[in-house]
């Protein structure tokens, strides 16, 4: 059998991460093998530019659209990219529906994989040990970490993301929303609604 | 025993920690190892599959200590040692790989972040399985080609049988790209297993998990 062992050279390097990174930095620059402006422009688009107001705004749509909730269950790529929300970690997208009998939750457990393009980078907790273990074998439990409870009436359903297929939750409308605009409704959708482990509620203030 | 990074399942009394839920970078270190390893991440010297093997890679008690990005930044710096970038902590200077490494200029970031990196591959070959059919996943996760190699086969799943729920098409085969062993690309399932089956005490009889399986992780059901 062939084999394929990856060494531990970052032993070769200072400890603390601090230091550990500047070390590597200079090395890189030295060598002519990073460009700051792009180091920048990368940090830029994921602190200023992407985040869950991408898939907050889809949500919205979708329910308030049928014809564009349709398309975007069935054809989910096509419609990211016509409205250029695809990209990096979101190039295979599947919509996960929500419904009075369903509810469902995303985790990765191998890494953190994370719809980029749709929620931006995700929240510490995502990427934690406890909920790549957890979420899995005791979904329930993990959600009454987050104050979320659900009826025995609904059936857990979590996605293990192990491939590049990037999952979105499509929550359900919350009843007192009903008859808002597209617009007013975006600020409705929280991220945790968007991976399962909330809900969507009323903007502060409301 | 399954490897550090395979966790689904693994008994953890630790409650989720939702306190600093929108804080995207804990330090301006961790922002340094964000944007450099997506940056040489265009290097060509490797691909995605590769990246997480170098961190999954890292010794066991590394793993389990190193914070996330202490993760990347461990796994980042041992990529560019393989390719010869680096030596005893230092540049190596002059050397073959780095003629073929390709700079991310700041123009093109935006574009190339749009694109990003589809696994999704053009295939003639026939799939075995069909949307309803229950499948077995096959006994052991370990890379078949590799001496513990790459998989995206989690440990918790292994022996057990689920029903196909949705076919994505062929998409490239971790376990072969990680290794410079070629795309071979492959028919990709998602997968939906009874929690009951996999866990010893379930939470409901209801619930489920799905996970997204390549076809040679699957067997017929017997």
């Amino acid at each position: 059998m062939k084999k394929d062992n990856i060494k531990q050279f970052h032993k070769e390097f200072p400890s603390n991460p601090e230091a550990r990174v500047k070390a590597l930095k200079s090395i890189l620059k030295k060598e002519g093998l990073i460009d700051q402006k792009a180091l920048d422009e990368i940090l830029d688009t994921y602190q200023n530019n992407v985040g869950p107001l991408n898939g907050a705004k889809i949500v919205a749509k979708a329910w308030t659209n049928k014809k564009f909730k349709v398309d975007l269950m069935n054809n989910t790529d096509q419609v990211l990219k016509d409205m250029e929300l695809n990209g990096r970690q979101g190039e295979h997208v599947v919509v996960v529906e929500n419904t009075e009998t369903i509810h469902n939750l995303i985790v990765c457990t191998l890494c953190s994989c994370y719809p980029w393009p749709l929620l931006g980078l995700p929240p510490s907790w995502y990427k934690s040990d406890a909920y790549r273990s957890r979420a899995v074998r005791e979904p329930r439990e993990v959600l009454g970490d987050f104050n979320v409870k659900l009826p025995i009436s609904k059936k857990v359903k979590v996605w293990d993301s192990t491939s590049e297929i990037r999952y979105l939750v499509l929550p359900q409308q919350p009843l007192s929303s009903k008859g808002l605009s597209e617009n007013e409704l975006v600020s409705w959708v929280t991220r945790d609604s968007m991976i399962g482990t909330g809900f969507p509620k009323p903007p502060k203030g409301e | 025993m399954s490897k550090a990074h395979d966790m689904g399942g693994r008994l953890d009394p630790r409650r989720i920690d939702i306190t600093s839920s929108n804080v995207k970078f804990k330090a301006d270190w961790e922002k340094e190892v964000f944007a450099i390893t997506l940056a040489l991440g265009f290097s060509s010297l490797w691909n995605l599959d590769r990246s997480r093997y170098a961190r999954e890679s890292l010794e066991p008690q590394d793993y389990l200590q190193f914070g996330y990005f202490e993760k990347w930044l461990a796994g980042l710096i041992n990529l560019l040692g393989e390719n010869g970038i680096i030596k005893d902590g230092k540049e190596s200077g002059g050397n073959l790989k780095k003629s073929s490494f390709r700079i991310l200029e700041a123009k093109n970031v935006k574009k190339l972040l749009h694109l990003g990196g589809p696994t999704k591959r053009e295939s003639t070959k026939e799939k075995k399985f069909n949307l309803g059919d229950t499948v077995s996943v096959r006994a052991k996760n370990s890379n078949t080609r590799v001496e513990k190699g790459h998989t995206r086969l989690p440990d918790y799943v292994k022996g057990m049988a689920g029903k196909v729920i949705a076919y994505h098409g062929s998409h490239v085969f971790p376990d072969a790209n990680a290794h410079f062993l070629g795309e071979s690309p492959e028919a990709l399932y998602s997968v939906e297993f009874k929690s009951q089956d996999l866990w010893d005490k379930c939470e409901h009889v209801e619930d489920t998990v799905v996970v997204d399986l390549w076809e040679s992780y699957l067997e017929k059901f017997k």
